[in-house]
């Protein structure tokens, strides 16, 4: 957790945005095109005058111009509450030495969170696991990314809490970041994404996994699940080409059905920098 | 130390070592790595497990091999003994009135004894002493010293007088499994000839063949009449230590019926005697009687002398006379006056029978009396111990599964 706490993660994404990918209705001002009429000083288009419009909407320059009535119609900007959830469970723990895995998925969580408040977005956290869930809901406030880095460092992935009901509740957020390894209520986890989209929130999936797990070495002993105790397999050079085919073939089809539901989906490893996987996400 | 069933020490020796075999070649459980995609390793059976050539839960160990040990041994059922010696003695020293001098006795009997012997004096002086009485007895102690010495011996000192063996002592001679060491020692000094008999009768009475032939003396001390009585001869008989034995050779003829023994104190004669007529026996001491207990010869005081009468029937048929017990009783009959008191050796051979034929006089104690029911006193402690260390065994395994199960937990 040295890399959270330095602060060389947030001077690094010092000056990145992380823009909307299409238009979005909100009432509030913010950096990002809403797909509200409002009072922009960036011209969209004239209308003609409708019975019910605001008679001080009506262009009077224009009337003299050319005896139309009309009203002048701009873009307006709206802000995007964002909403990141982090996965914090057992699984997340790896390498059990170096919690590699989980200091990345934090420093992406911190770094989402750090860029969306940057561009004056509402940005808040969900940390799912440890024991409880533990969330800041969206601010723009000051300090706003101080608190989500203190929430961050508190964590301790443990247990194996599902991740889908808190993605389900997630209501008020126009954009949510899900930084998950996908291996606990996946098909929930993606049912819930699914909700989402069809609501028009714009859901970014953020897959984080150890180069440990892509390529684990066989030392002749058996592996067991974190987050199920009973699930113990012998890893040995016998079964580590199974093992990377199946998993390979596992993350092949988990891109593909939650790209396939209109997510934004980004795998990232530990060998990666967390600054390189964030920019990775924020690109438009 | 030895043990009634040292088999159970050897196999309790064997599972001892298989134990420190087993923690020798015990198979670990292969080391549980986490892996969160665990998931995606094809599921096998778990045959990882290593062997570690290393001595192992040493405490657990001793526990487990002290308990084989334990139980091994309490089966074993060891025997603490003491300390064996090589020899020990059983010396039957004679004190009966046949031996002439008991210093002799003692003399003889404390140079064979040694520390831990035992001497075993039999009869008083005052009775005839018993050598069948006293071998039973010395058995006995033999088999009470069985587990004091490896060998034993008996030895039996005394002046060996015929009438201190008997019928039952060659049978039960024959229950000692050796040698038997003799110490003859001198018997009674008051030994006396044996006096000349006159038998007044016929040249063919067989009574003759049945007495020992005079042995020509200038006058004898006995006369059997087998006839009339004279009045010179009761007059013979009180005018010196004289005995005139009245033994009518008539009594076949009158007979009444018939018995089957005679006996004096030191023989019994058993055959068919035609007994004579019941009559009422002189007054005096009974020297033989029938075997129903009518007096078959009375001896009675005359003068100096005496007069015995013997209403026994000397048959003509047969070889009666000859048999030596009946020579035994003629001689008694024909004897001095009063009891008898002449000490008589036992002959050689009946001697050399009573000192056995085995080569060495030393027996092995396993080869005394039966075996004895034996417990073992350090059993119940030993199992004990096994139960003892048993519940410290499950104690162990137990504190260590559960820190086992804390490591995991952690």
């Amino acid at each position: 957790m040295r890399q959270l706490s330095s602060g060389a993660l947030l001077d690094s994404i010092r000056g990145v945005h992380w823009p909307a990918r299409r238009v979005i209705g909100g009432a509030f001002q913010g950096a990002h095109r809403s797909s509200r009429v409002g009072s922009s000083p960036e011209f969209m288009q004239y209308r003609a005058y409708q019975q019910g419009d605001d008679p001080t909407k009506i262009d009077w320059k224009l009337f003299g111009r050319t005896e139309r009535v009309a009203i002048r119609l701009a873009h307006d900007d709206s802000s995007l509450g964002t909403m990141v959830v982090v996965d914090a469970s057992a699984s997340m723990a790896f390498p059990s030495d170096t919690w590699a895995k989980w200091e990345l998925a934090a420093s992406v969580a911190l770094a989402l969170v750090a860029i969306a408040h940057g561009d004056n977005d509402p940005a808040g956290i969900a940390i799912v696991g440890g024991g409880d869930t533990r969330a800041l809901p969206p601010r723009t406030r000051r300090g706003t990314v101080a608190n989500v880095l203190k929430l961050l460092l508190e964590a301790a992935p443990s247990g194996s809490a599902p991740l889908a009901p808190v993605l389900a509740s997630v209501r008020t957020s126009k954009r949510v970041a899900l930084v998950s390894d996908f291996l606990g209520d996946a098909d929930a986890l993606l049912d819930a994404a699914r909700e989402l989209v069809a609501r028009g929130r714009a859901v970014y999936a953020v897959h984080v996994a150890a180069t440990e797990e892509l390529d684990p070495q066989p030392r002749g002993d058996v592996v067991s699940d974190p987050e199920d105790a009973t699930l113990t397999r012998p890893l040995d050079s016998a079964t580590v080409p199974e093992y990377r085919e199946a998993f390979a073939a596992w993350r092949g089809r988990l891109a593909a059905d939650w790209r396939a539901a209109g997510v934004s989906y980004t795998f990232a490893t530990t060998a990666e920098t967390p600054e390189r996987v964030v920019r990775r996400i924020v690109a438009p | 130390m030895t043990f009634l069933a040292p088999v159970y020490l050897a196999v309790a020796g064997g599972l001892a070592a298989l134990v420190v075999a087993l923690h020798l070649i015990v198979t670990r459980d292969p080391a549980t790595v986490p892996l969160p995609t665990a998931r995606f390793v094809p599921d096998r059976p778990v045959r990882a497990r290593a062997r570690a050539f290393k001595l192992r839960d040493v405490l657990l160990l001793l526990c487990r091999a002290g308990l084989v040990l334990s139980a091994g041994a309490a089966l074993a059922q060891p025997i603490p003994t003491p300390r064996r010696r090589p020899l020990a003695r059983i010396v039957m020293a004679d004190r009966s009135g046949s031996v002439a001098d008991a210093a002799a006795v003692r003399d003889s009997a404390n140079a064979l004894l040694s520390p831990g012997d035992a001497l075993m004096p039999f009869d008083s002086a005052a009775s005839t002493g018993s050598i069948s009485a006293a071998l039973v007895t010395a058995f006995r102690t033999a088999v009470t010293m069985r587990d004091e010495a490896d060998s034993l011996e008996l030895t039996i000192v005394s002046a060996f007088g015929a009438e201190e063996l008997d019928q039952a002592t060659d049978s039960i001679r024959a229950l000692w499994p050796g040698a038997i060491r003799l110490v003859r020692v001198a018997g009674r000094t008051d030994t006396v000839a044996a006096p000349d008999v006159v038998l007044v009768g016929g040249a063919d009475d067989p009574l003759r063949y049945a007495l020992s032939p005079a042995r020509g003396t200038a006058e004898a001390g006995v006369r059997i009449m087998r006839g009339a009585l004279a009045v010179a001869d009761s007059a013979w008989a009180g005018a010196g230590n004289r005995v005139l034995v009245l033994w009518p050779a008539s009594a076949i003829a009158a007979a009444q019926d018939t018995v089957g023994a005679v006996s004096t104190e030191e023989v019994t004669v058993v055959a068919s005697f035609a007994r004579g007529a019941r009559e009422a026996p002189p007054a005096g001491r009974v020297v033989a009687r029938w075997v129903d207990g009518a007096p078959a010869a009375v001896e009675s005081v005359h003068g100096a002398g005496c007069i015995r009468t013997v209403n026994i029937p000397v048959p003509s048929d047969g070889d009666l006379v000859l048999d030596p017990r009946f020579q035994r009783l003629a001689s008694r009959l024909a004897g001095p006056c009063g009891p008898p008191t002449l000490f008589t050796p036992v002959d050689d051979s009946r001697l050399a029978a009573l000192a056995g034929t085995e080569t060495s006089l030393r027996v092995p104690s396993n080869a005394i009396g039966r075996p004895r029911m034996v417990r073992s006193p350090l059993t119940p402690w030993l199992l004990a111990g096994a139960l003892f260390l048993g519940l410290g065994e499950l104690l162990l395994r137990r504190r260590r599964r559960s820190a086992e199960s804390s490591e995991e937990r952690s």
